[in-house]
């Protein structure tokens, strides 16, 4: 194939990429980003193996019908498992391209139906647990590592620490990608976007490319502004679940004669809810019977509160890793190629 | 005829028998076998005049993987990117073992029913 040809191809399948990508508008964009990367992958192997770019589209598919299937799979995939042990049982099984069921029972009632949606108490473990652990991680090694490679940047070992660093966030987005996931519900591609060219070049183009690549920096940005995002919303979390729990448990404290709380060296009054309540000798608060419904109400619904607090983050922090996730890399300049 | 109707059999087997299919191809694989690969067979071996767009396999394979039918590896490759190579998991084999027996009831009772028309021209 000769040059005038190979640009011919190029411009075929990146017009083809681009109406697949006009497809799928709409989409989850990490849906999106794994059909267009497997739409390019395919296509350059086919048209390497032989196949003229026209033909290799043709059997590839009309960039409609490739939209659908992957619309059709990523509605079906929640469904998949009960279609599956219902074909190998011999039951009739659900339409396998039917949307994802909406919300029946519990789970789809306005407010309240929140307790029943398993990504909001994804999120509550996420920012109440697991998030925070990792950014105190991820940010501790980030800063150490960055650190000793600014510090180290005049005598040049700090550079090979910079590149360390660099792929050292790439790997460790990808994982919180994985975490993401599973808690916050928020789909991530299934596989990372290679560098075009990338494969072609010698080792020091290739870190040369890892340092132009905009996930890198994106990758090194999250590890550093997550943790204190993290910190606040660990200590919101636990803060609003904490006071939510004590309050719905204040009726069984009640019930079993046990004081809600026990003061020190407080004179007069202290607040509980709307009421001002007096310590006994021995510092114990005592909550009235007439506060026992209300405390309970109020609990319930600062407990459903913190759900959708959890469960809203949650979505802003999964798209916001996906975003990195998704971002398309430059290729590497036809000059090291 | 409605001639909505004449290419309805073949919209509906395909969707049918998709999965069985790249399932299949998976399983008979001696190694582990990437996309196109798999695209190339079933492309190679279909009947003639039976349309299947090869791009549909993708995200039938992604589906497979996230249930567990199939596992996926990255394998270096020297004419590209590293590519993603499928193999069949134990589970995979069993629903394909129950699949096939289900396909194979099937057609020797479609068979059995179609050869009564025959005669019919």
């Amino acid at each position: 194939m000769d040059s005038a040809d190979t640009n011919r191809t190029d411009g075929d399948i990146r017009r083809y990429l681009a109406e697949l990508d006009l497809a799928l508008a709409g989409a989850d964009a990490a849906l999106r980003h794994d059909a267009i990367i497997d739409a390019e992958a395919h296509l350059r192997a086919a048209t390497k193996g032989g196949a003229t770019a026209a033909r290799a589209i043709a059997e590839f598919g009309t960039p409609a019908e490739i939209a659908r299937a992957y619309c059709e799979s990523g509605a079906a995939t929640q469904t998949r498992s009960e279609d599956i042990a219902a074909a190998v049982d011999g039951k009739a099984a659900p339409d396998a391209a039917a949307p994802a069921a909406p919300r029946t029972g519990f789970a789809a009632i306005p407010v309240v139906g929140i307790w029943a949606q398993p990504a909001a108490w994804g999120a509550l473990l996420y920012f109440g647990a697991v998030g925070f652990v990792l950014a105190t991680v991820y940010f501790t090694w980030t800063v150490a590592v960055g650190g000793t490679a600014l510090g180290l940047m005049p005598v040049l070992v700090g550079i090979p620490l910079l590149v360390l660093l660099l792929g050292s966030a790439r790997a460790l987005c990808l994982f919180e990608g994985k975490v993401v996931e599973a808690l916050l519900r928020v789909r991530m591609p299934r596989r990372v976007q290679p560098v075009e060219g990338a494969d072609s070049v010698g080792f020091w183009t290739r870190i040369g490319c890892w340092l132009r690549d905009v996930r890198s920096w994106l990758s090194l940005a999250y590890l550093l502004g997550n943790f204190p995002v993290s910190v606040a919303m660990f200590a919101v979390t636990v803060s609003l679940a904490a006071a939510g729990t004590l309050l719905v448990a204040t009726p069984v404290l009640w019930a079993l004669g046990v004081p809600v709380a026990h003061v020190e060296g407080v004179e007069g009054e202290v607040q509980f809810l709307w009421n001002r309540v007096t310590p006994d000798a021995n510092g114990d608060v005592w909550v009235p019977a007439g506060m026992v419904v209300p405390s309970l109400l109020a609990g319930l619904a600062l407990l459903t509160a913190t759900l959708w607090l959890a469960r809203g983050m949650g979505w802003v922090y999964g798209h916001v890793v996906q975003a990195i996730q998704v971002a398309r890399p430059q290729p590497v300049p036809r000059i090291y190629r | 005829m409605a001639s909505h109707l004449t290419d309805k059999l073949e919209r509906d087997l395909s969707v049918g028998t998709a999965w069985l299919v790249v399932l299949a191809a998976v399983a008979r694989a001696e190694e582990p076998i990437h996309g196109y690969e798999i695209a190339r067979q079933l492309t190679d071996e279909a009947p003639e005049g039976l349309s299947f767009k090869q791009g549909t396999l993708y995200p039938m394979l992604r589906t497979m993987e996230s249930e567990g039918l199939v596992r996926s590896t990255l394998v270096p490759s020297t004419e590209g990117p590293a590519r993603k190579c499928f193999t069949l998991t134990p589970e995979g084999r069993r629903v394909l073992s129950a699949w096939s027996a289900t396909w194979r009831d099937t057609s020797r009772w479609v068979n059995r029913i179609v050869g009564g028309i025959d005669g019919l021209r």
